[in-house]
């Protein structure tokens, strides 16, 4: 399990350091990494493309599809030579549409789209299944040389396979076919078991003040009548 | 060959001053604290095997998100294994008890008592804290941490009976006592309810919190009895117990006394001038060899293993063997705890009475034994289960209360150690060590008979331990009729006068 762990808090510092590099940057946000990873701009004629220039707000950089804020909605990576994909995808966690077309990879693990909850057009090579399963997404189109997955199901009130959540918590969606289980409010800890904070400061001093009167009061009807002998 | 005045409740009512109401209290409440702080690891048991397991889903496939939410505790696989260690740390924690027994009586004898109860008292909510909550805290889950840390509380903890016996033992004379050390002994299962109570009422904060609470109280109950505890009446200048009794009682009792135990005799007028203010504690090997002591220890031994049995295993029985719920097991099993409590205080007034311990002791077994016949064929109804347990609490947590108690109390204070009044605590600890013993080999025991025979042999195994119990009580009845065992004791305790 330890590196399970591992890679999740690698996942967790490869999307928290952008972040910090964007926000020491200012006004002018430097261009993710993920978006230069393969060179030249984005194809005319892909979907991150089209979904880009219907939008006045958004701007195509590189390979990616951005705000004004810098936040990544579209990625076009196809035709990168990927052979797998691994976590440097994570940081183009917010994208909406995602073009991963004619790439050698073979399978996809079920992590790499752990926190894409804004997925909604991901187009894949036409041997890859789409994330998270046939149940995961609202339709799936093929044609010639591609897959598109349409629109993320959420995972959370599925009918097929409901997520269950422990006591205490309730279900997040997490990406296709993901979900994540967090504390209900008023709840914390590992496995959410504690509710509440300890009033420790109260109880430190009502025990300190009751031990310190009563100890007061026994030494004074008690250990002072001892005679010395 | 009582006294006329010894029964006539007024005579060693009035004799008690507010230092007895405080001493009663003091050492009952401390004796609680202890028991609360055992009471609360058993209740906490469920939250901590949780804290120390990953979530486990009948869905094997799916991982819960996030990990570190859901997944991040690895000490045991699964609740199984969690609930088998925590069992593990039940008999180290007895066993090291037991060990802890031996060596506090010793050391409770040779120090002042106050000091020693107060420092285990402190030093074992030190512990505690380290264990349930500092562990918490730091996220630091280890076995052999919490297995040495566990060692080191059994030990700590084991100052507290005996100090507190010898200390009650000190106060309240021998008249009497039966019914006050009968009462007094409800501090275990009133320790029990407390721990009980704390610990529910803070569990939803996160275990830790329930460590938290009991360990402070009870390291505020050692600061009390640190500014608080007179270990003895001579402390303040009221007459010891022995010196009470022997001016109240009738004068042809010296004469007894001369015939009994000659050889002790030239030595008494010397004990007089130099031990009553400087009593030299006894030997270990010597209060082993003190007559009763090693029969009552075994006695107790096999008593013990019964009654600790029924406490620690009662619910699972319950609940395994009936199909009853566990909460409702749990508050089930309260009503043997009342049993023993009326028990061991009903027949400590009755021995008073007779100023015999061992024939109620052994008409009590003897009923004990048809009580376990009879409770092992209870049926599958909960009133009539309820007054069967309480009945059996009756005749076996009752003789057990007053062996661990009122006995060791009496045995401690036999002429034979007349000299040395120092030697109730190690007196105490010896039998209440050995008893500890007996306790922790029938958890493991008990498991295994059950496991491979049955609950019935389980109980077939109660009734040959009660009975070889009931045999021990006749020989030192034996003893008694031979001028050896303590059964002489109130014709002696005025030795030293």
């Amino acid at each position: 399990m330890a590196p399970a762990g591992l890679g999740q808090s690698v996942g967790w510092l490869s999307r928290a350091i952008p972040l910090l590099l964007a926000l020491s940057a200012g006004r002018a946000p430097a261009l993710p990494e993920v978006c230069k990873y393969c060179p030249g701009p984005a194809h005319d004629t892909s979907e991150v493309d089209h979904y880009c220039k219907q939008r006045q707000e958004l701007k195509l950089r590189a390979r990616c599809c951005l705000t004004k804020q810098g936040t990544i909605v579209g990625l076009d990576l196809q035709n990168c030579s990927l052979k797998e994909l691994d976590t440097f995808l994570a940081e183009a966690h917010s994208a909406i549409v995602l073009d991963l077309q004619a790439n050698p990879f073979l399978n996809i693990s079920t992590s790499v789209f752990r926190n894409f909850t804004e997925l909604q057009t991901l187009v894949l090579p036409l041997k890859i299944d789409c994330p998270g399963g046939f149940y995961a997404w609202d339709n799936i189109t093929c044609g010639k040389d591609s897959c598109i997955c349409h629109k993320q199901r959420n995972q959370c009130n599925n009918t097929v396979e409901p997520a269950l959540c422990p006591e205490n918590a309730y279900c997040v969606p997490d990406g296709p076919g993901l979900f994540q289980c967090l504390c209900t409010s008023g709840f914390h800890g590992y496995k959410c078991l504690r509710e509440g904070s300890f009033p420790l400061l109260m109880f430190s001093g009502i025990l300190g003040t009751i031990t310190f009167c009563i100890s007061i009061l026994l030494w004074g009807t008690q250990l002072r009548k001892i005679k010395a002998s | 060959m009582a006294g006329p005045g010894t029964f006539q409740g007024g005579t060693w009512i009035s004799r008690f001053t507010h230092h007895h109401v405080v001493v009663f209290l003091l050492t009952f409440f401390s004796y609680s604290l202890l028991h609360a702080s055992r009471k609360t690891f058993s209740n906490v048991k469920v939250s901590i095997s949780s804290q120390w397991t990953p979530t486990f889903l009948n869905k094997t496939a799916v991982k819960l998100e996030p990990v570190e939410l859901w997944d991040s505790s690895h000490l045991f696989p699964n609740a199984e294994e969690a609930t088998l260690f925590l069992g593990t740390l039940d008999t180290i924690f007895l066993f090291s008890y037991a060990v802890g027994l031996f060596i506090s009586g010793i050391i409770g004898d040779r120090f002042n008592m106050r000091w020693v109860l107060s420092f285990g008292m402190c030093s074992s909510a030190v512990v505690e804290f380290c264990f349930g909550t500092l562990t918490e805290w730091l996220h630091f889950y280890n076995k052999w941490f919490y297995c040495s840390l566990w060692i080191l509380n059994g030990l700590l903890q084991s100052t507290g009976w005996p100090c507190v016996v010898a200390v009650m033992g000190n106060w309240f004379g021998k008249a009497g006592r039966g019914v006050i050390f009968g009462l007094w002994s409800a501090c275990a299962s009133v320790g029990n309810i407390l721990g009980a109570c704390l610990a529910s009422s803070v569990l939803q904060y996160g275990y830790e919190y329930a460590f938290l609470l009991t360990a402070s109280v009870q390291f505020a109950g050692g600061i009390v009895i640190f500014f608080g505890l007179l270990i003895s009446p001579e402390e303040i200048g009221l007459p010891g117990v022995e010196e009470e009794e022997s001016s109240e009682d009738d004068p042809c009792r010296p004469l007894i006394n001369n015939t009994d135990s000659e050889d002790h005799e030239p030595n008494y007028s010397i004990q007089e001038v130099s031990t009553i203010h400087q009593p030299k504690a006894i030997s270990f090997y010597q209060a082993c060899c003190l007559p009763g002591v090693m029969l009552y220890s075994l006695a107790y031994a096999c008593l013990k293993l019964v009654n600790y049995s029924f406490f620690f295993w009662l619910p699972f029985y319950l609940s395994n063997n009936f199909r009853w719920k566990e909460a409702e097991a749990d508050k089930l099993s309260i009503w043997y705890d009342v049993g023993g409590i009326v028990g061991g205080t009903l027949q400590g007034f009755i021995s008073d009475m007779l100023q015999k311990r061992a024939p109620v002791l052994a008409g009590s077994l003897l009923l004990a034994i048809g009580s376990l016949v009879g409770y092992s064929r209870s049926p599958n109804n909960k009133t009539v289960n309820a007054l069967l347990m309480t009945v059996t609490g009756f005749f076996i947590g009752g003789p057990s209360n007053m062996i661990s108690a009122a006995i060791s109390a009496d045995l401690g204070h036999q002429e034979l150690v007349q000299g040395s009044s120092e030697a109730l605590a190690t007196v105490t600890g010896i039998v209440d060590g050995t008893g500890s013993i007996g306790a922790a080999m029938g958890q493991f025991l008990v498991s295994l008979i059950q496991d491979n025979l049955g609950w019935m042999w389980v109980f077939y195994f109660f009734i040959l331990m009660v009975s070889s119990l009931s045999h021990f009580s006749k020989e030192s009845d034996l003893e008694r009729s031979q001028g050896l065992g303590y059964g002489k004791e109130p014709v002696t305790v005025e030795n030293q006068h």
